[in-house]
């Protein structure tokens, strides 16, 4: 980010370049400063404007260091850069060779089958759960004021909450209740997202100087959001709007808006500088028809690659916020985070109570996440061989 | 009411931001002063801050905690009981009206300022109160006296009762006779609330420096009442310090206390809201006790070597109706099927700690005044069914407002008291709209309000008569109740001014009759609120009233 506080005259500076190819040059763009200064790696240290870095770009050499220094932005603009390519050095898809790699690897199929479990389960828990997940019929055998819960048996394979309810049954009703608002947040995100980095990338693309300016209003507002811890963000929009289930989905759902934005944006910039948006307008063809029709479908892959990213932090921080007692009103209703909130208090007698969702929290976590970066290493040319 | 949510809400917002930048900092501080702190100090795990360091102002046992320490009343409680002794006067009479009280003081009484105890000193507090003004008046920072002594010398709002309080002359150097209007059964058990306490005449001249300001529920408190310097008082610990950014209020034994010198050198109230982090505390030896325990706590920490003693039973948990609010609250059917479809054993046996109690009216057993005749409603899902079909409600839906992250020492675990209360409704065909809120200030100001259908709350008795229970809910209308039942009012109100205190106590139980066959509310329990001590301490005596003398304590 600390780039673009040094240059404020040049809005931008990091994604702006994004049309370079790995040979580090581009065809005379009509963009209107068509090589911007160094990508991502060093851009903590470029303080120059255009002209002192012209030369650099992606294949600049990178130290582990200078990657951890990354920002937020820079990382996402680098994501959007790499994924703009279309073809590989041997021809393929980017996308199939992508797909290929992501076969091969173990971590990617691991992560794959916990989401298929998960999203199965999801989907079809409510018709196997054995028993109502609300239904207290067994309060009568749970006293958690003196410590006496029930653990395993054979009618209820997780044993009792601490209100006499079926424990697998929550939990298999939970499970789709953490579901629905990962997809219902990662979907607010995405569209109002992609709707700011959309009109954002293609005013910068192809307005012109009013485009530049709109589009350093809209990215200097997103970067403030992404600077701001996302968690932090949730809970203030969650604390402001008040409890309930729909407030998570929209907290969570902001917090993703800025990533979507700046991701289609860098995308939209990569597709901009390619030469079939050069043939395009050198045919006189509209600009609001290249952007609808050329830029935007072909920018759309990498964004749609953040959403399986996005639903993994999504689910992480509706369980979070949850947990805090900003999620559904109707505590009765399981889902993971309420469940290890609500069993806290009762670690010392029933540590297995907040077992269960903790485990299903971590593991799908894990899921999305072990897929996640798989797909983000198979994308990434760095790491190709 | 809706701005002032939404104005909470967003402040709640700016201070999780701020906390984020401070939250480590601070951890670390009060992680350090434990460290290096001395053995000599003995430090107690409350629930909350106190409001203010003066506690005619106000009205919650947070504060009353440490002021009990600090400051005395003319009446006090005996150790781990409920009977009044004599606390700054050493006896007390009324006239056969009870109208005239007169107050006999302990000789050699010093405050914490040198300042000597005399009627005049007393006669002045109590002209304090009786002559505030302004903010004063408001019954955030008058509750008490409002509520015991009516009004002032002069209103200033239409709302505020006509004064009870006629003077006070000091008759002779340690003789003060307090004069009424009109009897009333709150004396002279009023004249051992905390609220009442005497102060250092010093102290009065600076308290008449500063002045309280604002309205409504944006009342900022005087000055004196945050700072420990300003108040001097004649009890067995001073104030010397509070660390408002640690929550701390730190009190420290004064030598020239009239009874017997306090066991602690010095006591630290630190404030730990979270149940939880109260016993985590505890048992890594950072504090050496805690108020309010979780009833699931109770049998790890007495088998973990700490001393959990257990108080009497002198509180009512409640299931209020806003009858105004629902139109079918208002039909005796219903109120009576909701009744019938609470599993209240259920929840005593599950939620409540050892010695809790379903209550069948709302006073406790142990209070004179207390019926055995009242009209009991046994749990019967099919009685309240029938009820709901007969009054037409069968399909009847309430708005359910219950507390969280709380913990009150009538109510151990407010949202599973709920959501069994609510399992309970729905089996009879109930439509159940839960409203979770945070305590303070949504809960309380909403329900006080009569902004729900339904609501929990209770109450722990101040003193040893049942007005103190009864007369708190149905003296007259008001909001959070919703109805005018001028039988019960009237009845409340003769006994009020009953002065034979057996004639008086058999108008309680018809009046308890009365309450429990209109059924205003559902009685829930009553229980007993734990607290817990460190092995390493010998603990006071536990008050019923949680009015602990934590002068009675030591180390071991």
């Amino acid at each position: 980010m600390s780039t673009e506080s040094n240059e404020p005259r040049e809005p931008d500076d990091a994604a702006g370049d994004t049309g370079a190819s790995p040979e580090g040059t581009s065809p005379g763009s009509a963009v209107p400063e068509p090589v911007g200064t160094a990508t991502a790696p060093t851009a903590g240290a470029t303080t120059g404007g255009p002209e002192a870095a012209a030369p650099a770009g992606p294949e600049r050499a990178e130290s582990p260091l200078a990657k951890a220094r990354m920002s937020k932005a820079d990382k996402i603009d680098r994501l959007a850069q790499l994924t703009a390519q279309r073809t590989t050095a041997s021809g393929d898809s980017l996308w199939v060779a992508a797909f290929r790699r992501l076969r091969s690897s173990k971590m990617a199929i691991i992560g794959a089958v916990i989401i298929a479990v998960f999203v199965i389960l999801a989907i079809i828990g409510p018709w196997i759960a054995p028993y109502s997940p609300t239904a207290q019929t067994w309060r009568g055998e749970v006293f958690s004021n003196r410590g006496i819960f029930v653990g395993p048996r054979a009618e209820n394979w997780l044993g009792l909450d601490n209100l006499g309810r079926d424990q697998l049954s929550r939990l298999l009703v939970g499970a789709r209740q953490t579901l629905l608002v990962g997809v219902v947040a990662t979907v607010i995100g995405f569209v109002v997202g992609a709707l700011i980095g959309g009109v954002s990338g293609a005013a910068l693309a192809l307005g012109g100087r009013t485009g530049q300016r709109i589009d350093t209003v809209i990215m200097r507002f997103i970067d403030m959001m992404l600077a701001l811890p996302s968690l932090l963000l949730a809970v203030s929009i969650a604390a402001v709007m008040g409890q309930s289930l729909t407030t998570v989905m929209i907290a969570v759902g902001v917090v993703q808006i800025p990533i979507f934005a700046r991701l289609l944006r860098g995308s939209m910039l990569a597709q901009a500088n390619a030469d079939y948006v050069l043939a395009a307008r050198s045919l006189g063809v509209r600009r609001r028809r290249i952007v609808l029709a050329h830029v935007l479908p072909n920018s759309l892959g990498p964004v749609i690659v953040q959403c399986t990213l996005v639903l993994a932090t999504a689910i992480i921080e509706a369980a979070a916020l949850s947990f805090l007692g900003l999620g559904n009103l109707d505590a009765a209703q399981p889902e993971w985070g309420v469940m290890l909130a609500q069993a806290q208090r009762f670690f010392d007698a029933a540590p297995m109570l907040a077992v269960w969702p903790a485990l299903g929290i971590i593991i799908t976590a894990l899921g999305f996440t072990l897929l996640g970066e798989a797909m983000r290493e198979a994308l990434d040319p760095k790491l190709r061989s | 009411m809706h701005i002032a949510r939404s104005k909470v809400a967003v402040i709640a917002a700016a201070v999780s931001l701020g906390l984020v930048a401070t939250a480590c900092s601070s951890d670390r501080d009060s992680n350090g002063s434990d460290g290096g702190g001395s053995t000599e100090r003995f430090i107690f795990g409350a629930a909350g801050d106190p409001g203010s360091l003066d506690p005619s102002l106000e009205s919650d046992g947070e504060t009353f905690r440490v002021s009990r320490q600090v400051l005395e009343t003319l009446l006090d409680h005996e150790s781990g009981g409920t009977e009044l002794i004599g606390g700054l006067a050493e006896t007390w009479d009324s006239n056969d009206e009870g109208t005239e009280w007169t107050f006999n003081l302990r000789d050699g009484v010093t405050f914490h300022d040198g300042e000597e105890l005399t009627a005049q000193v007393v006669c002045d507090n109590f002209d304090r109160w009786y002559n505030w003004t302004g903010t004063y008046q408001s019954t955030a920072l008058s509750y008490y006296w409002q509520a015991e002594f009516g009004g002032f010398a002069e209103n200033e709002s239409e709302d505020t009762p006509p004064p009870n309080y006629v003077g006070c002359e000091a008759t002779e150097d340690l003789t003060a006779v307090i004069n009424l209007e009109e009897p009333s059964s709150v004396f002279p058990g009023a004249f051992s609330l905390a609220a009442f306490s005497i102060h250092s005449p010093k102290s009065l001249e600076r308290y008449a420096e500063d002045e309280a300001s604002g309205e409504g529920d944006n009342i900022s408190r005087p000055d004196y009442s945050q700072d420990p310097e300003a108040i001097a008082g004649t009890g067995p610990f001073q104030l010397s310090n509070w660390n408002k950014g640690n929550g701390e209020v730190t009190v420290t034994r004064f030598d020239d206390y009239w009874g017997e010198t306090a066991g602690f050198e010095e006591i630290v109230f630190r404030t730990i809201s979270d149940e939880g982090a109260r016993r985590q505390a505890l048992e890594a030896g950072e504090i050496h006790g805690y108020d309010l325990v979780a009833p699931s706590d109770v049998d790890a920490l007495e088998s973990a070597g700490f001393e959990v003693p257990v108080r009497g039973v002198f509180n009512i948990f409640y299931l209020a109706f806003t009858q105004e609010r629902n139109e079918a609250l208002q039909d005796i059917d219903v109120r009576r099927a909701v009744a019938h479809a609470l599993d209240r054993q259920g929840l005593v046996d599950t939620q409540l700690p050892e010695g809790g109690v379903v209550a069948t009216q709302f006073v406790p057993d142990t209070i004179a005044g207390y019926s055995d005749d009242v009209t009991l409603y046994e749990y019967d899902e099919d009685a309240a069914r029938e009820l709901l079909d007969e009054a037409g409600h069968a399909d009847l839906t309430v708005d359910f407002c219950y507390p969280t992250e709380v913990t009150r020492p009538y109510m151990p675990a407010p949202a599973d008291m709920f959501e069994l209360m609510k399992a309970d409704l729905e089996a009879v065909g109930v439509t159940v709209n839960p409203r979770p809120m945070k305590w303070t200030p949504d809960y309380l100001d909403t329900t006080r309000d009569g902004g729900c259908d339904l609501y929990l709350l209770g109450w722990t008795g101040d003193f040893n008569d049942a007005y103190n229970f009864l007369g708190t809910w149905f003296d007259g209308y008001s909001k959070e109740w919703g109805f005018r039942n001028d039988e019960i009012f009237e009845a409340l109100a003769a006994s009020s001014v009953e002065p034979d205190v057996e004639a008086r106590e058999a108008m309680y139980e018809e009046i308890n009759e009365l309450v429990m066959d209109f059924l205003p509310g559902v009685p829930i329990s009553s229980s007993p609120p734990s607290i817990v001590f460190a092995d390493s301490v010998n603990p006071p005596t536990v008050s019923p009233l949680t009015q602990e003398k934590f002068s009675e304590g030591s180390f071991k």
